[in-house]
């Protein structure tokens, strides 16, 4: 379980985020809505370790083996299946896995396609088929269908559910999307100004 | 332009040895710097930590560091009284080449740091969430962006080539063995050889038209951030 008490985050002197006490049960789903600026990516990329809190504490991160999508992906100058790849431990089994992770999000026959290329929706594909081949017990992403165009959304959501439930991991996600929040997680989380309203 | 081509490819090599020692020096101190500014800077770009704000500021007042200034400080340093005296470099290849690495360094670990930085953050938190080591991630980071790189020294190589200041301190300006493109420019000119001042001027200028079409067909990487 992740336990996050009397956590502030400040960015110079405003409140970024401020939340008295939140808890994240080991296995369980949970949605992060809010507006733009409600603190939904800074909640993340603290859990991720990316940031610090200026006053609180986190428990239970300890040990977790973190899968973290940020809001921009990153696509390294090379081919698809070599950016996915990357993600792969070395095994007799990673190309089979490299496969199955492209195909899983819908990329097959762009494996040789440069990583530079594609478009947003693409990139995004991509990263999450990276994301894929990360064994994590904590998985945090960051608006993962935001560039992906409707058809494709019910795909990835699929996706990361089936993935999420294979590793048994716990999910947080932020979204702008009710209805992906309503499909994946078991609570939703709403922030408003940096300040949790409803759990 | 009879004279031009006379001077560049007549009997007398001098003009020829000049434009070779200024290709060997040009190449030897871009280098070097390439060697210390392009981890430097994919390090400082990459990397947060305290006091960093103030390194990059004191790196950005080094890029624009007046060459006699560096002429200077490299010819006291390497003057027999001075603490590297015993070395006797002063006017000599290797003195140009430490005075133009100080000069060189500084801009293409600047311009490498503003290039990695504009993406350090996509690809530190991509690297974090995919569990890539440091050491993995800064090996991609310099694959990456190779291409960038080259730009970075070709500007570093355009300044070394064009510099006259400082390689008219800590080289003196000898005949076969320091004089270089630019010194020599000057030095004909003050004498009133203008074939001579013209036919180097001419090279250098080719040189820098080769060095800025190679810099101009290479596509930088747009930001990620």
């Amino acid at each position: 379980m992740i336990e996050l008490s009397r956590i502030k985050v400040l960015r110079k002197v405003r409140l970024i985020l401020g939340l008295d006490n939140m808890r994240f049960e080991d296995g369980q789903s949970y949605a992060l809505v809010g507006e733009n600026g409600s603190g939904k990516t800074t909640l993340l990329r603290l859990l991720a370790g990316i940031i610090q809190p200026s006053e609180g504490k986190i428990k239970g991160l300890e040990g977790q083996k973190l899968a973290y999508l940020p809001q921009k992906p990153y696509m390294f100058r090379m081919p698809v299946w070599q950016n996915v790849a990357l993600a792969a431990k070395e095994s007799p089994d990673n190309a089979e896995l490299v496969q199955q992770a492209i195909n899983a999000v819908g990329m097959q026959g762009y494996e040789k396609q440069e990583a530079e290329k594609l478009s947003g929706g693409e990139v995004q594909r991509v990263a999450i088929a990276r994301l894929l081949l990360v064994k994590a017990d904590l998985v945090l992403l960051d608006e993962p269908i935001a560039p992906i165009d409707v058809r494709g959304r019910e795909q990835i959501d699929a996706v990361i559910a089936d993935y999420v439930h294979k590793n048994g991991a716990t999910l947080i996600f932020a979204t702008h999307s009710l209805e992906q929040a309503m499909k994946l997680a078991d609570q939703v989380v709403k922030l408003e100004d940096g300040l949790q309203q409803t759990v | 332009m009879q004279e031009v081509l006379y001077q560049l490819f007549g009997p007398n090599p001098e003009l020829r040895e000049i434009i070779g020692l200024t290709l060997v020096m040009s190449v030897l101190s871009t280098v070097i710097s390439a060697a210390i500014g392009i981890p430097l800077g994919t390090w400082l770009g990459l990397t947060a930590f305290k006091g960093k704000k103030t390194w990059l500021k004191v790196n950005s007042t080094l890029m624009g560091l007046p060459p006699v200034l560096v002429g200077l400080l490299v010819f006291l340093l390497l003057s027999h009284s001075g603490p590297l005296g015993k070395l006797s470099l002063l006017f000599s290849l290797p003195a140009m080449v430490i005075a133009q690495v100080i000069l060189i360094s500084p801009i293409i670990t600047g311009m490498t740091a503003n290039l990695i930085a504009l993406n350090a953050n996509a690809i530190n938190e991509t690297c974090l969430g995919l569990g890539i080591r440091p050491g993995k991630k800064l090996v991609l980071v310099l694959q990456d962006f190779k291409r960038d790189y080259l730009l970075n020294i070709l500007a570093g190589f355009g300044r070394s080539i064009a510099e006259v200041g400082a390689v008219q301190m800590v080289g003196g300006n000898i005949q076969y063995k320091t004089r270089v493109m630019t010194t020599a420019i000057m030095m004909e000119t003050n004498m009133g050889q203008f074939e001579k001042a013209l036919a180097l001027g001419l090279v250098l200028l080719v040189i820098a038209f080769v060095v800025n079409f190679a810099v101009q067909s290479i596509r930088p990487r747009i930001s990620n951030d």
